[in-house]
């Protein structure tokens, strides 16, 4: 199989879904302006939920890790605290 | 932008370790890094290549993870003024973080929005090449837990976005429907339709 053709297609097809929606230039109705305020909380949250368990029996650990810095992300809205709490309770876990 | 760099870091090593683990070359894996730029895309091209899946379905995979920046495009191209020319380096470089960065910071400018993406667009592809260099050294990358930092890095910036009780029914709906889809579909079949039925909820619950 070669590498190159598809390498180009994967870019041709990525780069136009980017270019798609920043081209869109339209008035849209109400019902779509609250539809993309909601489209960031809806795919983040579809990104998270299938990769919280993981493929290795740690489905419990990395479900507490994640409430934690859930919980951190809740009460700080602090980014990097966040991701630095949720990593350091998951090794943490791992350990006890 | 730094929790971003420390998320995206052990992602691009993930993906390089993967990808030469997949039998990609270095110059290969750098070239989807530099080419493609889409993590999650990278990820699991490169899983497929490794078992020889064939070419078109690697490609089909990649639309329908990457479908989704036609809303991001719409939604940031709807708050970032911009010409012609900034909305074609402005798409190259759009990616989750990107996106997820500008609109949680309220992004009203160009070159804020191109200042995330070169910053990460760099860091990317330098952890790329690290990872591809050192590829055969890490045997495991999941072992070290490096692919819980990506639900934890969208989780920091879901949470901020979480305003009222409908965000939150919205976030789980469309969470837990991702979490089913994924059982069944392949890709970004789960992201996809999760998404966009979310949305169309959140949107009509408020109407």
């Amino acid at each position: 199989m070669s590498f190159w053709p598809i390498c180009l297609a994967m870019l041709a097809v990525t780069f136009g879904s980017r270019l798609a929606g920043l081209l869109v230039r339209i008035r849209l109705p109400p019902f779509w302006l609250r539809f993309l305020h909601f489209v960031p909380i809806a795919v983040f949250a579809a990104l998270i939920a299938p990769s919280l368990e993981g493929s290795r029996g740690e489905g419990g650990i990395r479900f507490a890790a994640a409430g934690l810095a859930g919980v951190v992300a809740w009460r700080t809205r602090h980014l990097a605290l966040t991701i630095a709490v949720g990593l350091a309770a998951f090794w943490l876990l791992r350990l006890a | 932008m730094m929790p971003l760099w420390l998320g995206v870091a052990p992602f691009a090593l993930a993906y390089a370790v993967l990808a030469r683990d997949a039998g990609l070359s270095i110059v290969e894996t750098q070239a989807l890094s530099l080419l493609v730029f889409a993590g999650s895309a990278q990820v699991s091209a490169v899983g497929l290549f490794g078992r020889g899946v064939g070419g078109l379905e690697i490609v089909l995979t990649t639309f329908l993870l990457n479908v989704r920046h036609v809303l991001y495009g719409m939604s940031l191209g709807r708050v970032v003024p911009m010409t012609k020319r900034e909305r074609l380096i402005g798409a190259y470089l759009l990616t989750d973080e990107a996106y997820g960065v500008s609109v949680a910071r309220g992004a009203r400018s160009f070159p804020f929005v191109l200042g995330t993406e070169v910053s990460l667009f760099l860091v990317w592809n330098v952890m790329t090449l690290v990872g591809a260099l050192v590829g055969g050294v890490i045997p495991d990358p999941e072992r070290l837990g490096v692919d819980f930092v990506f639900p934890v890095a969208f989780l920091a910036l879901l949470v901020p976005l979480l305003r009222l009780k409908v965000d939150v029914a919205v976030a789980l709906v469309a969470g837990v429907a991702a979490w089913l889809l994924a059982k069944w579909l392949p890709g970004g079949v789960p992201v996809l339709g999760a998404g966009v039925s979310g949305a169309l909820l959140g949107a009509w619950l408020t109407r």
